[in-house]
């Protein structure tokens, strides 16, 4: 942007020309923002007068104000938005929790490697190529609890002692079922950010320390994790994120089921919006939904910048 | 509807659609998601390869349209064996000037896909293929094209659809709204029970139940029964099931309790009590000690089901039957056609079909059996060759349609008079005999067939119905509990809905349905 907007560096036009010099920067910057505008600012607007009305699409009625009555009604009385909510959080908080932890170990461990470290990694990264729907069918064959390879192998490692459980259908661990699914397919993503973060470390400091006399383990401790931090945090941020509008193995394998026990945010706003047609509703929720994710990235970016402040990579 | 409303109306669905997006949500399942979604009565998929078309039997006498000129007919239905028939008959279509293109959109997805291109107006799709629940919501919309007079139309060889043939319940219920025809009948669903015959006639599981209970065993009359005889051949591998040592465990019932359509095996249940969905006033009668014993019921079912039966939906409740796993069910009429088939089926010629289980009422047991689902095919009022679409439809509803119901190939069941008058035409069974009594027995279904909602609101309805039906066998709310939050939150979507109008429709129904002898 900066070279843009620098007027040495611009382009010589012809004396021909009818754009004038000063106008060029706005006129490339135009066609983005209209695209912006049009996919992002508008729907946002929109979205956000429609949460002040109760439109049913279902009867073709016209909309009724009802002020902030649909947020009212969202915070204070639906109890499946809280529970949604509190399935939410669960993938988030220990899906994400699992995928940093899993994604750093195993970028410790590929960091070390020498060669062959790129088939290593392309291979890694796999299920992250695959669609999620992709991934919930083939969960879905995976958590079979009849014909399913995973009861299988239970039975066999176990000698025939346990024969697993019916992964999807048992309300206890039907949304453990799907936290899993999520922490397989997404796992690969954090070891990639991780190793990047890794990689970025200069030598040289790892090398000064070792000088110094410090241990292996306080050389990951005092330099290697203090300085993929921010790394980390910007992973945890985008998956958590993404966590938030988990929608398709959802979808795929329990659609909520049994019961409510694995119905997501994502989910239930889209039962709201696209079977129920409740416009005004949907977009309560939404914004809602556009709100928590606000506070919890503004922490994270917080923190990052702290990190940042005090002298990390 | 008028197009500055359905415009407003667009633009609020897309800034929903984006919107969302823009706020972390999710815009939903896509119609390339189709095929991996389970879906009742439609368990392989049409883009599997191309399945050979049923031979033709010449029963019905039509003729073809004259050409239309290379036109092209968008059809969309729930993805599977139900838009097979598109397939089998591409050639006729080909006759007439026609090519058909499909698109299959997940089975639980058809309310929202339709609904969706309907609001905006995309005129995307000539011919819908949709359960009839949604028959007030599309048709008092203005979403579909009035058939009346494509019907009337000469010579009637080409155009007329025989609607006098079409089972009154079916012509009445799913095709018509406010007195105008509006779809045309391709699925008659209704619930039967089938059993393994081959166990219920075993001379030792007999003495052996005899034993037990004092009584003969027989296929259950009553829900009570269901869970006694359920109780009865649930067994664990290593056990004896009719003189044959179990390699696996092998179980009494199962159920369809997967979130969708479980709520239609609560009203397989429920609606023997003589009950209906709401009273005059539009209050919801789903509550009541009736409904709640009914749900109890179902809840106990589980205890004689498969583990996982939570996650049972049409094709695993269907496999449990016809892969010897379980010895009855309550399913869709298709069934007994699939375990009549040798190469899905591992129980041919051992599976019987009977009346849905009742309850006794003062001393005399009632019948009634849920019909969820269903399809009907209709022109969609802003196709741009709706000549063309409405011949489609009436092709694979009429012409061609003793061929699609009586291939195990689709999951179509017979709606027609005809259709249940030749059951020569029915020849995955082993001979004639067997076929007629499969089709005896969906007369005694069709007979004992309790309506669905069929107003506006339907799929909200239907759908929290299913969600505390769920909850109720996850274990998460008492019946009781369960029935009565259905109940709170009914009223809270006639309210939105607008219950004066809401109220007047469902009166409208009821005398539909009591005209029909579905209620009494």
């Amino acid at each position: 942007m900066a070279a843009l907007t620098s007027r040495r560096r611009l382009p010589r036009l012809g004396k021909a020309s009818p754009i004038r010099p000063r106008y060029l920067p706005t006129l490339l910057v135009l066609p983005a923002f209209v695209v912006l505008l049009a996919i992002t600012i508008f729907p946002l607007l929109f979205t956000a007068t429609l949460t002040v009305l109760s439109w049913e699409l279902t009867t073709n009625a016209p909309a009724r104000f009802v002020a902030l009555g649909n947020f009212a009604t969202v915070l204070f009385e639906d109890s499946r938005f809280w529970n949604a909510m509190r399935n939410t959080a669960v993938l988030v908080v220990v899906g994400v929790g699992l995928q940093v932890i899993l994604g750093t170990g195993l970028a410790l461990l590929v960091n070390r490697v020498r060669r062959g470290r790129t088939l290593i990694v392309s291979l890694l990264l796999i299920p992250v190529m695959i669609a999620p729907v992709v991934a919930g069918f083939q969960f879905r064959m995976i958590y079979n609890d009849q014909s399913g390879p995973l009861n299988y192998l239970i039975g066999l490692l176990t000698g025939g002692l346990w024969h697993g459980t019916a992964w999807l259908a048992d309300p206890s661990v039907a949304l453990i079922s799907i936290l899993l699914a999520d922490v397989w397919q997404w796992t690969p993503f954090m070891i990639l950010i991780v190793l990047a973060g890794l990689q970025a470390i200069p030598e040289e400091i790892h090398e000064a320390a070792l000088v110094d006399g410090a241990t292996p383990r306080q050389q990951a401790t005092h330099i290697t994790l203090p300085l993929i931090v921010p790394v980390i945090v910007i992973g945890i941020l985008v998956r958590m994120m993404d966590t938030f509008k988990l929608f398709d193995i959802v979808y795929q394998l329990t659609a909520g089921g049994p019961g409510s026990t694995t119905e997501t945010i994502a989910y239930y706003t889209y039962l709201q919006g696209f079977k129920y047609f409740s416009l005004g509703y949907t977009a309560a929720m939404a914004f809602i939904q556009l709100a928590v994710i606000t506070i919890v990235a503004r922490v994270f970016l917080g923190y990052q910048k702290r990190t940042q402040n005090r002298g990390s990579l | 509807m008028a197009h500055s409303g359905r415009n407003r109306a667009a633009v609020g669905l897309i800034a929903i659609a984006l919107g969302v997006t823009a706020c972390g949500g999710s815009t939903g399942p896509s119609a390339s998601t189709a095929a991996s979604v389970s879906a009742p009565p439609a368990a392989a998929s049409a883009s599997a390869p191309a399945a050979a078309a049923p031979k033709t039997l010449d029963v019905v006498k039509w003729d073809s349209p004259p050409s239309f000129g290379n036109v092209t007919i968008n059809v969309v239905g729930d993805a599977g064996q139900n838009l097979l028939p598109y397939q089998f008959w591409k050639d006729d279509f080909a006759k007439a000037g026609i090519t058909t293109k499909v698109t299959e959109v997940p089975f639980d997805g058809v309310y929202e896909k339709l609904k969706t291109e309907f609001v905006a107006g995309t005129g995307a799709f000539d011919v819908v293929t949709f359960y009839p629940s949604y028959i007030g919501d599309f048709a008092s919309n203005g979403y579909l094209e009035p058939l009346d007079s494509y019907m009337a139309k000469q010579p009637a060889a080409v155009w007329d659809p025989n609607q006098q043939d079409v089972l009154p319940v079916y012509r009445e219920l799913y095709d018509k709204w406010a007195g105008k025809t509006y779809a045309l009948t391709i699925d008659g669903d209704a619930h039967v029970m089938v059993y393994r015959n081959d166990l219920f006639t075993n001379p030792d599981e007999q003495a052996a139940y005899k034993a037990k209970y004092g009584t003969q065993l027989k296929p259950p009359e009553t829900w009570a029964d269901w869970l006694q005889v359920g109780a009865f051949f649930t067994r664990k591998s290593g056990e004896k099931l009719a003189g044959q040592t179990l390699d696996h465990d092998f179980y009494g019932s199962a159920e369809f309790a997967k979130r969708g359509f479980s709520y239609a095996w609560f009203v397989d249940r429920w609606s023997s009590s003589g009950q209906l969905y709401f009273d005059n006033k539009m209050t919801p009668q789903i509550n009541t000690p009736e409904a709640v014993a009914a749900l109890q019921n179902f809840v106990d079912s589980l205890k004689s089901a498969p583990p996982d039966v939570r996650a049972y939906g049409y094709d695993e409740l269907k496999d449990a039957l016809i892969k010897g796993n379980v010895a009855m069910v309550v399913q869709w009429t298709d069934v007994p056609k699939k375990g009549a088939d040798p190469s899905v089926s591992s129980v041919v010629g051992k599976l019987a079909v009977g009346r849905v289980p009742g309850t006794n009422v003062g001393g005399q047991v009632i019948h009634r059996g849920a019909m969820p689902v269903g399809r009907v095919v209709a022109v969609a009022a802003d196709s741009k060759n709706k000549d063309a679409a409405y011949w489609v439809a009436k092709h694979v509803a009429y012409d061609r349609s003793l061929e699609d119901v009586s291939t195990p190939l689709t999951g179509l069941d017979p709606y027609r008079t005809s259709q249940l008058g030749h059951p020569e035409a029915y020849t995955m069974f082993a001979d004639k005999a067997g076929a007629q009594t499969y089709l005896d027995g969906l007369k005694v279904a069709l007979a004992d067939g309790f309506p669905e909602i069929l107003i506006p609101g339907a799929a909200q309805y239907d759908d929290i119905l299913d969600l505390h039906v769920s909850k109720a066998l996850a274990g998460e709310e008492t019946p009781q509990v369960a029935l009565d939050t259905v109940a709170a939150e009914w009223n809270k979507i006639t309210d939105n809905l607008g219950r004066d109008k809401q109220t007047q429709l469902w009166l409208s129904a009821l005398a539909g349905y009591r005209s029909l002898g579905l209620i009494k």
